[in-house]
């Protein structure tokens, strides 16, 4: 056996493929023995047979940083995640069940408002929210779907339990990489598919084709979908690229498109105008229509809010969708889940300290070495603090900014998160990770079988954000193995 | 299906520069072979190849002696120079970067591999020992693209304008060979009866149509011979004609396509018009220039219908 396996130690974190006492978990079986009887010199070969494979399939992600535009290969982690279908599927039935009390309430916050008249959520929270569009009050989109494609990220705790982190409601990106990384384990590692029967990935182009399709304002013929991308210097065109292709879309930038005095949307093709149906939009709500948000947007299109308000034009996700995707509404979606769908959620959340909450703030501020601390509306990974791993300093900045702007942040308990198996330089080491799965709403709910699971790469390091350092895994989603 | 007008553009333009790629490459070939068939001081100079590309200017800006190591370098490997091949790869690379969409998956890989080795060697091949490879791997890696696309793509818009951006550049390439000759053995002092054949035979087989000159009209090759059938041989995949015809095949679907139609036959009626054997080395390099003019207005032609067309 190799040696960096007899030495692997996760510690107390759960870890996704070893059990306490180093044997590794039974759905993980199979792949762990052909590891295990891997030299150091064989899995450095499927490295390198991997990274050549993304170099040549052009995987990339762009990173933005002092003035210039880096190109950077995807960064992948040979060795896979294993999670049982059983018990995938309860994760997938919570997931859904999710989604479709967050498009509930975006509706409702755009239409009746009754969650905020009947007190189940605070009004200022929910219309103070810098993603509160009051701009789409009164648009009511087909089948009540607003989030047709979300992106939640969960982690497990020590036990192995999952809990939802946030839910991505904007522009969720990570998907191709999630399919990419499956091309590429099937490249490296074609033994190991023979002894697991692992869910296929490969139908979500067509899953979302489907979604997409349903909420064309036209139900004859097949309906124009086209994906609208901020450009080539976007960190995700690769990724709009690819589900554009996958999909038999057009890839369209903004002026590729226009609205004409008809409120109808039209892109410009070299047979003349052609009328289009549903807008995958990979552009933030602020830039979409100069007309209505942002007027110095470039990457939109003039009068498409007008279309979308007037039915003749989907937009996914619809613009404000936003609004559910603060991290202050997300202490609020067990409640939705009773309130809109009778149910209890399926799904744990985390424990989340609201600072507009006077009892909760001084928690947080009492507690800043303990706990993770966020801002309401951003992504990436981008201005958090992790408690524990944070200077003296840091902390006493964030309990500044809280204090002066208490509605932008909230704070949870840093978690124990899980540990998988991850080839790092010459030895295999325990590194944190999550899993973003995506779900799809549309005329009907979908989840995909596992997601991207993000790894951090350095040691210790709670953060997976590709664009702080993280990498990733392929995510297998097993039926009983022989 | 129809296709967005930007892509169309950059379809286009991504076979322009691969073509331009290979035919740079294979042009930079034929005349390092033929300098080193050619005795020393009857050999003609390397400043030919840059007037022929009309890049004087530009070499002249970061460089002052046309010698063989400063021409290949602006030819090979310098990314400012539009005519090279390094620039030309990397432009083609960019544009089936934004339009992988419509390819074939198979043509971005490729194309993505092609740029990576042009990056990796473009600078170390400029000298004689390394040229020879590099620049066949050019060819060879462009032609593969070439036939990937003729093999599985479907024959609709992406097809059509990758064509027609080809065969134009094509055109003007094939023209810039017949250049090299006409500009190699302009001056009087250096024309010499027994180098003459030496210098049309390789420019053939810079356009691989040594083998089908010799079956078609034979062995010995002459300027006149030579320039007609580059120019006209319709059978010819290189030939100017052959180009021509294949741009009016894929025009003719086209919606609005007069006036890009009506330039074709232009120069198709200009090309059949042409004697090669009345014409000295003067008028046959005007004629040239003047062809390539032609190409260039019906370039912006097709840019103005297809392309830049303001709908909204």
């Amino acid at each position: 056996m190799n040696k960096s396996w007899k030495n692997y130690d996760p510690g107390s974190f759960f870890d996704e493929l070893i059990t306490p006492n180093g044997k590794p978990r039974v759905a993980a079986r199979p792949l762990v023995n052909l590891l295990q009887n891997l030299s150091h010199e064989e899995l450095s070969n499927c490295r390198s047979a991997a990274e050549l494979a993304i170099r040549d399939m052009g995987i990339s992600f762009t990173i933005y940083s002092e003035g210039k535009n880096i190109d950077r290969a995807w960064p992948f982690d040979i060795i896979p995640r294993v999670i049982k279908a059983k018990e995938w599927d309860k994760v997938r039935l919570g997931l859904a069940q999710r989604s479709r009390a967050l498009n509930c309430f975006i509706d409702d916050i755009y239409n009746k408002q009754t969650i905020l008249a009947d007190g189940i959520v605070p009004p200022e929270i929910v219309l103070n929210s810098s993603d509160y569009r009051p701009q789409c009050a009164g648009v009511s989109p087909r089948h009540g779907a607003w989030a047709h494609i979300c992106g939640s990220d969960l982690v497990r705790d020590k036990n192995g339990k999952f809990y939802v982190l946030e839910d991505n409601l904007r522009v969720p990106s990570g998907v191709s990489y999630m399919l990419e990384n499956r091309e590429i384990t099937k490249r490296v590692l074609p033994e190991l598919f023979e002894n697991y029967s692992i869910l296929p990935l490969d139908d979500y182009p067509s899953r979302l084709h489907s979604t997409l399709a349903s909420l064309s304002p036209q139900d004859q013929g097949r309906p124009c979908i086209v994906v609208l991308t901020p450009g080539i210097y976007n960190s995700a065109y690769f990724e709009h690229a690819f589900l554009a292709q996958s999909m038999g879309a057009e890839l369209v930038e903004g002026n590729d498109l226009f609205v004409s005095d008809d409120d109808y949307v039209y892109m410009r093709t070299v047979d003349g105008p052609i009328r289009v149906d549903v807008v995958y939009r990979r552009i933030d709500d602020s830039f979409l229509d100069p007309e209505v948000f942002r007027k110095d947007s470039a990457l939109g299109v003039p009068g498409i809010m007008r279309a979308w308000k007037a039915g003749n034009v989907a937009i996914a996700n619809a613009p404000g969708s936003g609004v559910a995707d603060d991290k202050v509404v997300y202490a609020y979606v067990p409640d939705m889940i009773r309130y809109y769908l009778k149910e209890e959620p399926k799904l744990a959340s985390v424990k989340t300290y609201l600072c507009t909450n006077e009892k909760d703030r001084n928690y947080v501020l009492e507690n800043l070495d303990k706990l993770v601390v966020k801002p309401a509306n951003e992504s990436g990974g981008y201005g958090l603090m992790v408690g524990p791993h944070a200077s003296k300093a840091t902390r006493a900045k964030f309990a500044k900014l809280i204090k002066e702007n208490p509605r932008n942040y909230i704070a949870q308990p840093t978690l124990a998160l899980s540990t998988a198996p991850t080839f790092v330089d010459h030895t295999v080491e325990p590194r944190h990770l999550d899993l973003r799965p995506f779900i799809l709403h549309g005329k009907d709910t979908w989840v995909t079988p596992g997601g991207l699971t993000r790894v951090a790469l350095t040691k210790g390091s709670l953060v997976v954000n590709s664009s702080q350092g993280g990498g990733s895994k392929d995510t297998w989603i097993v039926e009983n193995n022989k | 299906m129809t296709m967005l007008s930007r892509v169309a553009e950059r379809l286009f333009w991504m076979a322009r520069y691969l073509e331009r790629a290979e035919d740079t490459a294979r042009l930079i070939h034929a005349y390092t072979h033929m300098v080193m068939d050619i005795p020393k001081g009857s050999a003609p100079d390397w400043d030919i190849l840059v007037r022929i590309l009309d890049a004087e200017p530009l070499f002249e800006q970061n460089h002052r002696a046309y010698n063989e190591q400063n021409v290949l370098r602006f030819l090979i490997a310098d990314l400012d120079n539009s005519c090279s091949i390094y620039h030309a790869i990397r432009a083609a690379r960019e544009n089936v970067r934004t339009t992988r969409d419509v390819l074939p998956e198979e043509v971005w890989e490729h194309v993505n591999e092609l740029y990576l080795y042009a990056q990796e060697y473009a600078e170390k091949s400029v000298g004689r020992r390394n040229r020879h490879e590099f620049l066949e791997t050019i060819i060879a890696r462009c032609q593969m693209i070439n036939g990937m696309i003729v093999s599985t793509l479907p024959r609709g818009h992406a097809y059509r304008f990758i064509k027609l951006g080809k065969l134009l550049e094509r055109a003007d390439m094939t023209t810039r060979v017949i250049d090299v000759g006409a500009a190699a053995l302009l001056g009087d002092e250096r024309h010499h009866s027994t180098v003459d054949p030496l210098i049309w035979a390789s420019l053939l087989k810079s356009l691989s149509a040594m083998g089908a000159y010799r079956r078609e009209i034979g062995p010995q090759v002459g300027a006149a011979p030579m320039v007609d059938f580059v120019l006209r041989e319709s059978k010819l995949p290189r030939s100017v004609k052959f180009c021509l015809n294949g741009m009016r095949q894929e025009l003719a679907p086209l919606k609005n396509n007069k006036d890009a139609l009506e330039l074709l036959d232009q120069a198709r009626r200009k090309l059949s018009r042409f004697d090669p054997e009345i014409r000295t080395r003067e008028e046959l390099h005007a004629f040239i220039d003047q062809f390539q003019a032609r190409l260039i207005t019906l370039n912006g032609t097709i840019e103005t219908t297809w392309f830049l067309t303001d709908q909204a």
